[in-house]
């Protein structure tokens, strides 16, 4: 037993240490511009987003990550009369989307040996959606998850081996489902990676 | 997810991390924390200001009504108070009536648009096409079933044990939780026999926060009437 313990602590240290180097924490500020179905319902540039990525270096030119992040998608829409068949219903409405996003991806980096290193890459995954339509005294709630792929495009910044900046643009295309259309959205990040 | 949720789950998992990092980590992962705390601080933007804002406007009616032959309509001169589905008759057969600071402005303003719209003020024994019958309520449902009792004292020969009937329709979705309503109800001026359900062609409701001073209420109620015809062409002649 103890024969064994002394090899998996070797290798749990080096694991860890390998990792250290290879592996990085990206935190973005994101604007998010909606679109397709979403810019429908709210066509409002969203400025209250972030952008949670770990990222592992597979080869120089690879690295595999998972993201996740916050998108508030808002609007007020002016007191405005909606009709369906007979009925007629008026008011102002408020229109919330909570985007959440959870993508597994990769990225290819074309950048060598320099310090800064454009990349391109492309993730699947889901986005959880919460959709809120205040409507005078009420709200009518949708949440759902949709299938996501996001390619993204983007620029890293190292000002220290693992430590630098990033912008990037991403575009989360989300395949519709039976409670909503797709909410598709493009979103700018600006990150610092850790 | 609400606000407050999604920023503790973000607190509770910084906590946990605490446990496990290096203080340089801390430090990191702190500033993390803190501007993620930033940027979502305001993660339920907007939202209403003004009462008025949380008002709405409902309207139905029956597609198969002939709304243009009707010419004539009859109105009383008081808007009953609808305090639950059944009518409890407190001795006169009359119900409880709004408040005439309010009865009064409704009454005027449906008067108004329904001249507006082509309409002719007639007395309810001169036989009109149509009645409106206007009530209000702040129940937390809209009693869209209620008594027919309740108008026993006005509606010409009237019959107990009459129920509503929305052809081809349903009169609306919503209901009145916290808030106040003014139910108007447009129906045929056709003798019915007993035990009939009485048509209502059209129906509107306006809704809101009963909530203000009488002057601001009164304003809103305005405005909403006004609306229910402005969001129904087929009442114009």
């Amino acid at each position: 037993m103890k024969k064994l313990f002394i090899p998996l602590m070797a290798m749990g240290l080096l694991s860890t240490s390998y990792a250290q180097q290879k592996s990085n924490f990206v935190m973005s500020y994101s604007i998010a511009m909606p679109a397709g179905s979403l810019s429908d319902y709210i066509s409002s540039t969203s400025f209250r987003g972030i952008s949670l990525e770990y990222i592992q270096r597979v080869t120089e030119k690879l690295d595999l990550g998972v993201e996740s992040g916050w998108n508030v998608f808002y609007e007020r829409v002016d007191n405005k009369v909606y009709t369906e068949g007979t009925a007629s219903i008026s008011g102002v409405q408020y229109r919330y989307t909570h985007a959440i996003p959870i993508i597994l991806g990769g990225k290819f980096n074309f950048g060598g040996g320099s310090k800064v290193k454009p990349y391109g890459g492309l993730g699947l995954g889901t986005i959880y959606l919460n959709r809120n339509t205040e409507f005078g005294l009420y709200i009518l709630n949708t949440d759902t998850w949709q299938f996501a792929v996001r390619p993204e495009l983007g620029i890293r910044y190292e000002y220290a081996p693992g430590r630098g900046m990033l912008f990037g643009l991403k575009y989360y295309s989300a395949s519709g489902n039976d409670d909503l259309d797709g909410q598709s959205f493009f979103s700018l990040n600006l990150g610092i990676v850790l | 997810m609400g606000c407050e949720a999604f920023v503790n789950h973000i607190i509770t998992i910084k906590s946990l991390n605490h446990l496990k990092l290096n203080v340089m980590s801390i430090k990191l992962y702190k500033m993390a924390g803190i501007l993620s705390l930033v940027i979502l601080g305001a993660c339920s933007p907007g939202g209403a200001d003004y009462i008025e804002e949380l008002d709405l406007v409902f309207t139905n009616y029956s597609d198969t009504y002939n709304f243009q032959s009707k010419k004539t309509y009859a109105i009383p001169d008081s808007v009953i108070k609808i305090t639950g589905e059944h009518f409890n008759n407190p001795g006169s057969g009359r119900p409880a009536m709004v408040s005439p600071t309010y009865g009064n402005v409704i009454i005027a303003e449906l008067k108004k648009n329904m001249a507006a719209n082509g309409w002719t003020l007639v007395s309810k024994t001169s036989n009109p096409d149509v009645f409106i019958l206007p009530s209000a309520m702040t129940t937390t449902n809209i009693y869209y079933w209620y008594d027919w009792a309740y108008w026993g004292w006005y509606y010409p020969g009237y019959y107990p044990g009459w129920g509503w009937y929305y052809p081809g329709y349903y009169p609306g979705y919503i209901s009145g939780y916290r808030s106040g309503s003014v139910l108007v109800q447009l129906i045929d001026g056709a003798s019915k026999q007993p035990g009939e359900n009485i048509p209502v062609p059209w129906t509107a409701i306006f809704n809101g926060l009963a909530e203000g001073d009488s002057q601001g209420i009164n304003a809103r109620i305005v405005t909403g009437i006004a609306q229910a015809f402005t969001q129904s062409p087929y009442l114009k002649k």
